[in-house]
């Protein structure tokens, strides 16, 4: 699915990416450092927006092109961008280390101390301006805009700040059922909305 | 649990879509995880999901992390030096110790050949040389050829055959791009991987030869399929 506006230079990257993944696949050191220099700042920015720690995210961004270097093979050109394919290692590498240290407990066991203990940077733009921002490709915002507000915070903290459905219910204050909800029903709004844009280019 | 099971498609997809964005229970997304590795169906719908939910971290603004995540990525996966600038140097080193190399031998030839010139053949020393190691910095091929020749030769030096049913195969990487199939590596200690044109026109934009391990035949796609077994920097010696 692809959901890019014209030929840009986000396209001349991702092509240039693509490139690379090829050429890392068959274990070229130089194609890899190339791919380090390009793509590095992004995926240091989204790891250290989810796991809220610059240390940690340097971790994260280590174990990321680690596994990168392995399984560049394993990119295909033809079902993903390679910038959005990097982009979800890294967040699974996050959120994998986020949730290993949750407690397993649902429904919630109400408790304070789920509340989470940091708060989101104030002087760089919140999640729903960067959900916002994202969406300036035509079609994601079409799609960004028809979700409601709850929604639309609930999605944006989960996505940028990987706040789990218990984290979310206490951060918004609200009912982990809502939370839930409205990230249920996000999704699919964004599911529907995003599938249609994408069929029609 | 069979979640592929059509009836089951919608709660997949939203479990999936819950796996991707991140907001899943411990337990449910270990239990996906798991779940996906052995099936497809899962596994895509899991992809699916993160493709489409990753597209709302284009416009996150970039942070340039420490120089030390690099050094540390490199250590981690024993690669040549521990910093870009320094890998040129290694190159450069490389490519000096083969043209030493090289002139040695020449010198070699000679001094030898002064005694047995009528019996040596004469030897000319390859003008490309590319010497094809392993992630483990071993030497596992040495490719040479001589400008003009359709051909190249391959010594194998290290002794990891590609395994049953396995063949190795040869490719070109160019500066930008994806990797060109020069062909099948066949049996035998020096071998010869035929060319469809000159050497030095095949290989005249070429900065580094790889060999990947694939199926009987070589690779059915085009693309390397199989994991990169050495590679190396084509040095020319014209």
């Amino acid at each position: 699915m692809t959901v890019d506006g014209p030929r840009t230079a986000t396209g001349e990257r991702n092509e240039r990416l693509a490139a690379l993944l090829a050429r890392i696949a068959l274990g070229d050191q130089r194609a890899f450092a190339d791919l380090y220099r390009l793509a590095s700042a992004h995926l240091y920015a989204v790891a250290i927006r989810i796991v809220r720690d610059g240390a940690l995210a340097e971790e994260m961004l280590q174990e990321a092109f680690v596994s990168v270097w392995h399984h560049a093979g394993t990119y295909d050109v033809a079902k993903s961008q390679p910038i959005t394919w990097l982009t979800s290692i890294v967040r699974n590498r996050c959120l994998d280390w986020l949730r290993r240290r949750e407690v397993d407990t649902e429904p919630l066991a109400t408790n304070d101390d789920d509340a989470p203990a940091w708060e989101p940077p104030s002087d760089g733009p919140s999640p729903v301006d960067l959900l916002l921002a994202a969406a300036d490709a035509q079609a994601l915002r079409r799609c960004v805009d028809l979700l409601e507000s709850g929604p639309r915070q609930a999605i944006a903290l989960a996505f940028f700040h990987g706040l789990s459905h218990r984290e979310l219910a206490s951060r918004l204050h609200e009912p982990l059922g809502t939370v839930k909800s409205w990230v249920r029903r996000g999704l699919a709004t964004l599911r529907r909305c995003l599938d249609a844009a994408g069929g029609a280019q | 649990m069979n979640l592929s099971r059509p009836d089951r498609r919608e709660r997949l997809d939203r479990l999936a879509a819950e796996f991707a964005l991140g907001t899943s229970p411990p337990r449910v997304r270990r239990r996906l995880a798991t779940i996906a590795r052995r099936d497809r169906v899962v596994a895509a719908s899991l992809s699916e999901w993160e493709r489409r939910i990753a597209v709302l971290a284009d416009r996150v603004p970039a942070t340039t992390p420490p120089p030390r995540v690099w050094r540390n990525i490199e250590t981690r996966l024993g690669l040549e030096a521990d910093r870009v600038p320094a890998r040129e140097a290694g190159w450069l080193r490389r490519i000096a110790f083969w043209r030493a190399l090289a002139v040695g031998s020449l010198i070699g030839i000679v001094v030898l050949g002064a005694a047995e010139w009528r019996r040596a053949p004469v030897v000319v020393p390859a003008p490309l040389v590319v010497v094809l190691s392993g992630a483990d910095a071993k030497v596992g091929l040495i490719a040479t050829a001589t400008r003009g020749e359709r051909y190249l030769t391959l010594k194998k030096v290290g002794n990891a055959p590609p395994g049953q049913d396995k063949t190795l195969e040869l490719w070109a990487l160019p500066q930008a791009g994806a990797p060109q199939p020069l062909g099948v590596i066949p049996q035998g200690n020096v071998v010869r991987v035929p060319l469809q044109n000159p050497v030095d026109e095949t290989l005249s934009n070429i900065p580094t030869l790889a060999v990947s391990v694939e199926p009987p035949g070589g690779s059915p796609t085009g693309k390397p399929t199989g994991p990169v077994v050495y590679s190396g920097a084509v040095e020319r010696m014209y």
